[in-house]
């Protein structure tokens, strides 16, 4: 999120995309409702679902699933085609705006409405209501993101921020809200296949930088690896590991994967998940380390499959992220109970045996303090060095003491600073940035500006224009010794930048003189270094509307995508949808999170959602011959099926069936409780949703394309 | 567009009829009131902090537990970060309690965060390290485990590299040992390190 929860109070309208909040984050929808009923903001629900979220909106907008980037197109345009943008933020602070009118151009009402079923009348309507109800603040979630051009999506999003000059605002900004409770800080520590902590990537100098920060040699890393390479190659994801396993389709990596450790994740929220299945029975070593024994207990027949018994995070300590931004110390409740160890404990272990604990532990004694000092010592990028400790835990014991509305302290131990220190917060006396890109504020009172990570100048391949990638003369935040833009920090201690000074010199230099570490740019409209420079909608790979195909198609297929050769072109058949005629799409429920491993075995929500359902529309039940409480099969373009009941309900069209994805434990109404350990299979069992979610990976990111796959329906 | 307003309160599937789990009945009634009234305020009108002090009220609360402490820890469910007001008796986490002066919660809760006790009361939860063996699972302590373990991945790193291993960390971990997780795969030597937020 660039704002927070609570800023969302300051809202003078909000849109949501591909987001239920109402049912995935259930306690922010006190903040957005303040806003409804104080602000009289209208709140737009964008989902192809009427969702518990549309129920308290004050506009739906029904859209056909993987259409967003059409629909937000076709937004931008028409605030651009009607003159709503906002001129001087665009004139100051954006780059390759003219090259997006040109590609905006393309989605008219009409065009928007063909691709997207979305009235034409009704995309500038909602365009004009935006426009006079600003700041907006424009939130998205999964539903925006699982799509073959995911990346593409978000980035609309961001565009239309940009273009009615929404960022950098209370009450606006791209306010993505996060999933797991510390799925921000796990992202932020790089648990990712592509990039050291902190967003360093893989680069020879990301390498040598963590080094320094480890206290390890960089030639000793070398050493690790099976060859220097393969240090600054993308390892595979969660999305596709199993590739790596089965061997079924062409991979480039230095071997098979033959063993995996999986610490904390259900298999179950996996696409095709009857490959993970197979995958995880051909490995040679498996080890599950949870607090539940999780579906890949039960799953798996082999005799290679070791569960460790971690305690809960309610038995350990450590800080945790919120979609915020903000950092909260999260205290230990009681000790780990029954045999069970807590994760440091468990990573010591499993560190000692591999034998490279000296070099693991180096500046590590007190866990879990010292590796929030050491993560912190290296996390300069996003400024995660900031927040110590102690700084945490004065704000968790000042909750009282930070106002609502602006999340500052007002008076007490913690005054003047923002609940809980919102990263990026420079130096230890910070207060933290409570708004990304807020020019308002000087960079000392947690103001910034865009960052400048792309150079000082672009030739756009569209257009052929040359464009100063810096912010205009008069856009700074106030204090500062440059009144317009200017380049990050570099040499202020020789051979080292703004991310790669551990001294931190440059970060205390760069604020005194009031001015931003990263620089200060223009924020991208055009991103040279993916296929689509601008973004574009392309028919989802599996689609229901194969007449689109020749002017929206995918991409060409891409080997080596995360080491798996993926497919795109050759994936897109315009006749699957004779067989499968409808399209599927998942999502969550309130009662349960992610897999379901923890809900499922909570007996307070078992019994409050004890099944799993499909949702189906009642004319397409009735077509089908389908009744109330009747069993369906639905089975995907890859052969997988699952057999649940249906739940019939005018929330879906007639086109769509929606399946929640939190539940494991039977396949095709077969239970296979037998097989978790006796006594600790979950409470509540179901067929997986993600057995019939198909074939499908983001072009940049390889996100699962869950949201828009066919699927065929028939009473079972 | 479709405007009007889906009436009945909870349950996006709304199949109530399906089977019970057993319940301690005291336990049962205490959460259950606890959590009707969560649910009321999510799905009836805004949720103020009358609907939350209705919630505190319905747990029939009378004063703390003989010698217990409160400890304030945040809920391990979603990202919102709500506040939690653990009661700890003798080392056991006997009661929860609303975090009203939580900064972003404001006293609220969802039904997950109002039963969040029960990741630690669980049945279901693991007690000790276990195997499969022909077919079985068997309880091995942790000494086996680690070894047995580490020796498996130390032959496939002799013989077929470090990237061999794949490592799935995870969203519901601290930031510290998220960290943790990404830095065991370096200094494993490999990059074939992910987690949820891929997907």
């Amino acid at each position: 999120m660039t704002n927070s929860l609570n800023d969302m109070r300051h809202a003078k309208s909000l849109i949501f995309i591909g987001s239920n909040a109402t049912e995935a984050h259930p306690v922010s929808m006190q903040h957005i409702l303040h806003a409804k009923e104080t602000n009289n903001a209208p709140v737009i629900v964008v989902d192809p679902r009427f969702t518990k979220l549309a129920a308290k909106a004050s506009d739906y907008v029904r859209i056909r699933p993987g259409t967003d980037a059409a629909f937000m197109m076709g937004l931008i345009n028409a605030v651009i085609t009607n003159g709503w943008q906002d001129k001087e933020f665009i004139r100051t602070r954006v780059a390759g705006y003219q090259e997006l009118v040109d590609v905006a151009a393309d989605y008219t009402p009409e065009a928007v409405e063909e691709i997207t079923g979305i009235p034409a009348a009704e995309v500038t309507r909602i365009a004009e209501l935006l426009a006079n109800n600003r700041p907006t603040s424009l939130t998205w979630c999964m539903g925006g993101t699982q799509h073959h051009i995911g990346s593409s999506i978000t980035r609309t999003f961001c565009i239309l921020q940009l273009v009615l000059g929404n960022m950098g605002k209370s009450g606006g900004g791209t306010n993505i809200f996060r999933g797991h409770d510390n799925v921000q800080g796990a992202t932020d520590m790089c648990i990712l296949s592509h990039s050291l902590p902190a967003y360093y990537g893989l680069s020879d100098g990301a390498w040598k930088h963590w080094c320094r920060v480890w206290d390890v040699d960089y030639d000793w890393m070398v050493g690790r690896f099976p060859a220097k390479e393969w240090m600054n190659k993308k390892g595979f994801t969660l999305a596709r590991w199993y590739e790596g396993v089965l061997g079924e389709v062409e991979i480039e990596s230095p071997s098979p994967i033959k063993a995996m450790i999986q610490w904390g994740c259900g298999s179950n929220s996996n696409s095709q998940y009857n490959r993970v299945v197979k995958a995880l029975n051909k490995l040679e070593l498996l080890v599950i380390v949870d607090p539940f024994p999780t579906v890949a207990s039960a799953v798996t027949k082999t005799d290679n499959v070791y569960i460790l018994p971690c305690s809960s995070q309610y038995e350990t300590s450590g800080s945790v992220t919120s979609t915020s931004r903000q950092i909260q110390w999260r205290y230990k409740v009681v000790d780990p109970i029954y045999d069970s160890k807590d994760d440091y404990q468990i990573m010591e272990l499993l560190v000692k045996k591999l034998g490279f604990a000296d070099e693991f532990y180096k500046k590590i004694k007190q866990v879990p303090e010292d590796i929030t000092l050491e993560l912190g010592s290296g996390s300069l990028t996003i400024g995660y060095n900031g927040q110590t400790p102690d700084r945490i835990k004065k704000h968790m014991e000042n909750w009282h003491t930070f106002d609502i509305d602006t999340l500052q302290a007002q008076g007490g131990p913690c005054d003047g600073e923002y609940y809980g220190m919102p990263w990026p917060c420079w130096t230890t006396d910070h207060p933290g940035t409570p708004i990304l890109y807020d020019v308002s504020k000087s960079v000392a009172d947690g103001g910034l500006p865009f960052r400048n990570r792309f150079g000082l100048e672009k030739k756009y391949d569209s257009s052929g224009r040359t464009e100063n990638q810096l912010a205009a003369e008069g856009v700074y935040n106030p204090g500062s010794e440059v009144k317009g833009g200017y380049p990050e920090f570099k040499d202020v201690v020789p051979g080292t930048n703004w991310k790669t000074d551990l001294s931190q010199e440059t970060l205390k230099v760069a604020i005194a003189k009031g001015m931003a570490p990263f620089g200060n740019a223009r924020a991208r409209c055009v991103v040279w270094n993916f296929p689509d420079q601008v973004p574009i909608h392309r028919e989802p790979l599996h689609t229901p509307r194969p007449d689109l195909i020749s002017k929206y198609p995918t991409y060409e297929d891409k080997p080596n995508h995360y080491r798996v050769h993926t497919r795109y072109k050759s994936e897109q058949d315009p006749n699957l949808v004779k067989d499968y005629p409808y399209v599927i799409t998942t999502g969550r429920m309130v009662e349960h999170m992610g897999g379901g491993a923890e809900t499922r075995s909570n007996k307070y929500l078992a019994e409050l959602q004890p099944e799993m359902y499909a949702e189906i529309n009642p004319r397409l039940a009735n077509d089908l011959g389908i009744r109330k409480t009747d069993m369906v099969i639905i089975e995907s373009p890859e052969g997988a099926k699952i057999k649940v009941k249906v739940k019939i309900t005018k929330r879906v069209d007639e086109k769509t069936i929606f399946l929640p994805y939190h539940f494991a434990g039977t396949l095709m109404g077969e239970s296979y409780e037998k097989d978790y350990p006796k006594g600790h299979a979950p409470y509540v069992v179901g067929d997986p949703g993600n057995t019939v979610t198909n074939y499908g990976y983001d072009i940049i990111t390889q996100i699962q394309a869950t949201k828009d796959g066919l699927c065929k329906v028939t009473r079972a | 567009m479709a405007r009007s307003k889906i009436k009945t309160s909870s349950g996006a599937g709304a199949v109530s009829d399906g089977r019970r789990v057993t319940l301690n009945p005291k336990v049962a009634r205490r959460s259950f009131l606890k959590l009707s009234a969560a649910t009321a305020a999510l799905t009836g009108v805004a949720m103020t902090t009358r609907m939350t002090a209705k919630a505190s009220a319905a747990t029939g609360k009378s004063g703390p537990y003989m010698g217990s402490k409160k400890v304030k820890t945040i809920c391990t469910y979603c990202a919102v970060g709500c506040g939690i007001e653990a009661e700890v008796q003798n080392g056991v986490w006997v009661r929860q309690d609303i975090a009203q002066d939580h900064p972003v919660s404001l006293g609220s809760h969802c039904c997950k965060g109002a039963g969040a006790i029960d990741m630690v009361t669980s049945e279901k939860r693991l007690k000790q390290p276990m195997k499969r063996v022909n077919g079985k699972w068997t309880n091995i302590s942790w000494d086996q485990a680690m070894d047995e373990i580490s020796a498996k991945l130390l032959d496939l790193r002799e013989k077929d590299g470090p990237d061999a291993l794949h490592f799935n960390g995870s969203a519901k971990v601290s930031t510290e040992m998220a960290y943790l997780h990404r830095k065991f795969a370096a200094f494993w030597g490999t990059n074939n390190v992910d987690h949820q937020a891929r997907i």
